[in-house]
């Protein structure tokens, strides 16, 4: 039996000891986080997430959500049914507070940092990624909606959303419009009263229909009648499902119908609605800030969203690592390996699959290390008092959300893939649970924007646009860590600072190449754009594992004997020799690979 | 010094955990006086002095003993406890009621649970759910002491030794019984039961999963469970599912009838503290971890083994 | 009327505990901690009674090391008005703690005090009725459900013993200790968490309550039990049931 149990103790020790917890609770507005009411929440939050969503999530796989053609509340009309016991679990989470979580204070939220924030969410996401969508949407919204909205959209939504009794969701996707939000067809027609009928239908809305919140809240992008074309034509409107009385009650249902829910993957408890706005006449919406910009104020949650299904990455690394872990623990086959005879022995006693589980462990540690160091910069850039600490560590953040999100989000699927590997022909058996891992994982690399859109992202808005002037003060940053990796004795070290060394050194020259390569052939560039992707990640992840094997040195230097930071040097190692030891073939490919990319004719496929 | 025992009953019948209290006080060694404290109890005496190791039987005999309240129990043992080195009582719930008022009022620690007497004044007690086994050695004048009844044999029959009168204690008055509910012969629920008898895939219908189950489980008082390809193949309802997306269950004895051992089903009750499996392949993955295995057909085996412990 | 909630910090449920290899006891180096579950069962039904209005204010006390404090905001953050840490670094048996919470309540005066049955690491079974009888009132332990009476001057417990569940009546002031069965404990809210960290924790030493802790038990060693010796086969059922009589004992 494996059930999911929340990492804490290395949770921790990147927030302390990586991430800086106790300079984020030095920021004005976060002197509440301070290191015992972390560890409060943390503990509260492990227990939600072991003891009300983890049992969930195995049955909310199987049961799935489910769509009917009077499935509405009031059979009215269609609608879509949750899995059993995920609308009681929703109901607490809202209850114990967990949606107001990071929200801002004003609308009764908690206003804790980002950071704080990453470490509960990687533990909803572990522990239920179909049910952790529902309040990352909402979050979202109410995000965009308190920098773009009016006023008085504040004050009708957001007190609601923030305490989770209403869900939120982003309606972008239409048919012919995916990665493409250019192509966006859906209308937006002025009334006298300064509303609009919004008309058109949406595809892959995440929790666009359910039956957990007496209220959604729908963003929709949709055209003016007097819009230009393209991406500067499209405007945002918040459509709920329930007009909104002036007193706050609840009035007509909007003609905003969830008309179908897709058949999915994975993530089978997470409705993915077609929705259809406008059928019976038009759908009330309100314009969210200025016409025209809506994409703009999309963007800003959709670099929360980003970064919050990055966090899907670690959560599915962690997951799939102990499931893994705890069968090849359990599961006797073979005798040792070099030996003759003997007993049958454990897996776990395998070097093959030692090999499997330090390799998910490895990346489970890392990539957690990396996402929680880019949401504690988050939290510098919005909240430190000094404006130039403030732009570099947004610079930071803008360069490392694409890495969060597309290396996290692959690595998760390698890793659940790895760990159906660990159970052998056991781990294809839907029954173990390894699969559903994998089948969950899949879809995290592919919506906020595919691996291959973070890419183009990464290297030309966050690179190029900018001569890869944030990327080279990182690599800065990581030769200095090098040198100190240097000093470092021992065997660990040594084979650490080698792959470290030459692994930025092979960031530097790609990043180079790109940056150079961007103005002059953008094509050959963007054919290496997804191996950059991956090599800043592994590197970036390899430099956070050799940060925390110094700390974790130097604390057993200081006379420290837990286990933990003897683990976190042989990790790092792991780290280095498996995955580091990749940084020189991903810079090969990317700066001599695009004519192998693009030199057949299109024909000859 | 002598050792006195308190005797668990209820008026009419001496409960059999008494008996392997007096076992371990007879381990500990000297004398063994046994105290029957209740209402219209005479009975209960009488057969406490057939016990083998007792040397004598105090009895005392009032109304407001019928119902063994604490307060009232715990201060008639503390009253007649001068004279003892060892005060020793059941580990079951109505021990652990009233002696550790009994050491708190004797100003002593209590030793809860034994598991084995290394001597006068050191014993074995489990703790941390039985994953630890402590040595501990008491420094205090009195021992006061729970035992625990499966660590120790009953103690056997002998001629009886004499049963003499103690004058009753004033009557507290600090609590009142208003009833009982005792649980009537049905069947534990699965993962609070003692015992479980569980079939699989091999029992071959619902017909036979009943039939041939419930006899055995009925004659070890125990719950029934089933593995999940007996659950799939409808022979038994989902809610007897023990395994890894069924109930996790820790038993003191697990009785797998024609279960083969899949791993999903072995990650729910492994943690058994006895496992029989009865099962016709002696390949059978179910017997790497049962302590006790029968290879045969369940047809003949399980009423067998019903019939023997009838 | 006013409850007092002791409760306890020890390793965590889910925590396979391991034996040091000396012998000298568990290794709780780095291990989880986390409040005794059947504490969290006493303060979900102290807050329970204060919900209802029937209890005014519930004071959680712990005795221990310093990080017993972590328990105490615990507590607090699931309903708790105050707490009380009685600070030592002495291992303390139940006869101690009894002691410790006999000096709180002579000075705060509850009208109920409500332990968990036991604590999952030493597994003793014994503070809340040796603190009863310390205090000189009734007791109800393995409580399985708990009705306080209209003038607060008694309760009606019913308790769970073998074979069943029995119900007493109880005058007030009294000892409950819990059972699993009592309630279902919440789940601490968020905001709740948040204003756990402002209210009240008073922290105070056994000397200042004039109690004597030393131990009065020794432990000379602790050891893993035997491991189960699997894969014995029996020849027929009449060896079976030997085994399970004689040698298991199970039946």
């Amino acid at each position: 039996m494996s059930e999911y149990v929340a990492p804490l103790r290395d949770i921790q020790f990147v927030l302390k000891e990586l991430a800086g917890l106790d300079q984020v609770a030095q920021l004005p507005g976060y002197e509440d986080a301070t290191v015992d009411l972390v560890d409060a929440v943390l503990d509260e939050a492990a227990k939600f997430a072991e003891g009300v969503l983890s049992p969930l999530n195995i049955p909310g796989d199987r049961e799935g959500a489910k769509w009917s053609a009077n499935g509405s509340a009031n059979g009215d009309g269609p609608g879509v049914t949750m899995p059993a016991g995920f609308k009681e679990a929703y109901a607490l989470f809202a209850e114990s507070g967990w949606t107001a979580l990071q929200s801002d204070p004003e609308w009764g939220g908690q206003g804790l940092p980002k950071l704080v924030g990453a470490a509960v969410t990687e533990m909803w996401k572990s522990a239920n990624h179909a049910f952790s969508l529902c309040p990352l949407l909402t979050g979202g919204a109410a995000e965009a909606l308190s920098l773009c909205g009016s006023d008085t959209l504040k004050k009708t939504f957001l007190e609601k959303m923030t305490s989770g009794v209403w869900t939120g969701t982003m309606n972008l996707t239409e048919p012919q419009a995916g990665s493409d939000l250019s192509a966006i067809r859906s209308r937006a027609e002025p009334q006298a009263d300064g509303s609009f009928r919004i008309f058109g239908q949406k595809i892959f809305i995440t929790y666009g229909d359910h039956d957990m919140a007496e209220n959604i809240v729908h963003l929709v992008l949709a055209r003016t009648p007097t819009a230009p074309e393209g991406v500067k034509g499209i405007s945002m409107f918040v459509v709920p499902k329930f007009l909104v009385n002036a007193d706050g009650s609840l009035g007509a249902r909007n003609d905003a119908w969830c008309v179908s829910i897709e058949h999915k993957l994975g993530i089978h408890a997470s409705p993915t609605a077609v929705m259809a706005f406008g059928d019976h006449g038009g759908a009330v919406g309100y314009l969210v800030g200025e016409e025209n910009r809506g994409l703009e104020y999309m963007f800003i949650m959709m670099n929360a969203a980003r970064f919050g299904v990055g966090l899907e990455g670690v959560a599915a690394c962690e997951r799939a690592y102990q499931r893994a872990r705890d069968y090849a623990r359990d599961r006797i086959q073979c005798v040792e390996t070099g030996v003759r005879g003997g007993p049958r022995v454990p897996i776990i006693r395998h070097p093959d699959v030692r090999r499997m589980l330090m390799s998910m462990r490895a990346h489970a540690e890392a990539t957690r290390a990396l996402a929680y160091v880019v949401g504690a910069a988050h939290d510098v850039a919005t909240r430190h008092p000094d404006t130039a600490t403030r732009r570099r560590n947004q610079a930071f953040v803008d360069l490392m959300i694409p890495v969060v999100k597309g290396w996290s989000t692959e690595v998760g699927i390698q890793v659940a893939s790895t760990g159906i590997q660990v159970h052998g022909g056991m781990g294809f058996i839907e029954e173990t649970g390894a699969a559903q891992y994998l089948r969950d994982a899949r879809i995290s690399a592919i919506y906020e924007g595919t691996t291959g859109i973070q890419a183009n992202d990464l290297i030309g808005r966050k690179m190029a646009r900018e001569g890869g002037a944030t990327l080279n003060a990182l690599i800065e940053e990581m030769r200095a860590l090098d040198a100190d990796l240097g000093q470092a004795s021992g065997e660990h070290f040594a084979a650490i600072h080698r792959r470290f060394a030459a692994g930025v050194e092979a960031l530097a020259e790609a990043g180079r190449w790109i940056v150079d390569t961007y103005g002059v052939d953008v094509r050959a560039a963007s054919a290496g754009a997804t191996p950059f992707l991956m090599l800043l990640g592994i590197v970036a992840g390899g430099w956070q594992m050799a940060r925390a094997a110094l700390i974790a040195q130097a604390k057993i230097d200081a006379g420290d004997t837990d286990p933990f930071y003897q683990d976190k040097i042989v990790t790092a190692r792991f780290f280095a020799d498996h995955i580091l030891s990749q940084a020189d073939g991903l810079a090969d490919c990317i700066t001599f690979g695009a004519p192998g990319v693009m030199a057949l004719d299109e024909d000859r496929f | 010094m002598p050792i006195l025992v308190i005797a668990e009953h209820d008026n009419a019948v001496l409960k059999p955990a008494t008996r392997n209290a007096i076992s371990a006080a007879t381990q500990i060694g000297g004398d063994i006086d046994v105290l029957v404290a209740g209402s219209a109890c005479a009975a209960v005496a009488e057969a406490a002095a057939r016990i083998a190791g007792v040397t004598r039987v105090r009895l005392v005999d009032a109304a407001h003993y019928a119902d063994h309240g604490a307060e009232n129990l715990a201060a008639l043992v503390v009253a007649n406890a001068p004279g003892y080195s060892h005060v020793l009582a059941p580990a079951t719930a109505a021990g652990k009621n009233f002696l550790p008022r009994v050491a708190a009022l004797l100003d002593v620690a209590q030793i809860s649970d034994i598991v084995a007497v290394v001597s006068t004044d050191t014993f074995v007690r489990p703790i941390y759910a039985g994953n630890a086994l402590a040595t501990v050695q008491s420094v205090d004048p009195v021992k006061v002491i729970s035992v625990r009844g499966t660590a120790f044999e009953a103690a056997g029959e002998a001629s009886p030794v004499s049963v003499e009168a103690l004058a009753a204690g004033p009557d507290l008055g600090l609590s009142r019984l208003v009833g009982r509910e005792l649980t009537q012969s049905a069947r534990p629920e699965l993962t609070a039961a003692r015992v479980i008898v569980s079939g699989g895939r091999a029992l071959g219908s619902s017909d036979n999963f009943h039939s041939v189950l419930e006899p055995l489980a009925d004659a070890l008082g125990a719950a029934v469970g089933a593995s999940r390809a007996a659950v799939d193949a409808g022979y038994a309802p989902n809610d007897y599912q023990v395994g890894q997306t069924g109930k996790i269950v820790a038993p003191d004895l697990y009785v797998a009838v024609g279960i083969s051992g899949a791993i999903q089903h072995l990650a729910g009750m492994k943690d058994s503290k006895v496992i029989v499996a009865i099962n016709k392949d002696p390949e059978a993955p179910i017997f790497q971890v049962a302590d006790y295995g029968l290879v045969g057909d369940l047809f003949d085996v399980a009423p067998a083994l019903a019939a023997a412990l009838r | 009327m006013k409850i007092l909630v002791p409760v306890k910090r020890v390793v965590d449920y889910n925590v396979k505990v391991r034996v040091k290899s000396d012998g000298s006891g568990i290794d709780l180096a780095n291990v989880k901690m986390s409040m005794n579950p059947f504490d969290e069962v006493a303060i979900e039904e102290a807050v329970r009674l204060k919900e209802a209005g029937i209890a005014t204010e519930v004071v959680a006390v712990s005795a221990g090391l310093a990080n017993s404090q972590e328990t105490l905001r615990t507590a607090l953050a699931l309903g708790a008005d105050r707490a009380i840490l009685i600070e030592t670094d002495v291992e303390l048996q139940p006869l101690a703690v009894a002691k410790l919470l006999k000096a709180v309540c002579e000075k705060e005066s509850p009208q109920l005090v409500i332990p968990g049955k036991q604590a999952i690491d030493d597994d003793s079974n014994q503070t809340g009725q040796m603190l009863a009888a310390l205090l000189g009132w009734p007791q109800a332990t393995f409580a399985s459900k708990l009705v306080v009476n209209a003038d607060k001057t008694a309760a009606a417990v019913t308790r769970e013993i073998d074979g069943g569940l029995e119900t007493i009546e109880i005058a007030l002031p009294a000892v409950m200790t819990t059972d699993l069965r009592l309630n279902e404990p919440r789940y601490a809210t968020l905001p709740n968490i948040m204003k756990a960290k402002k209210k009240p924790l008073e922290t105070t030493t056994p000397a200042a309550l004039g109690v004597d802790v030393a131990p009065r038990l020794k432990t000379l060693k602790v050891a893993e039990p035997a491991r189960r010796s699997g894969g014995v086969k029996v020849a027929d059922v009449a060896e079976l049931v030997e085994k399970l009589k004689n040698e298991a004992k199970v039946i």
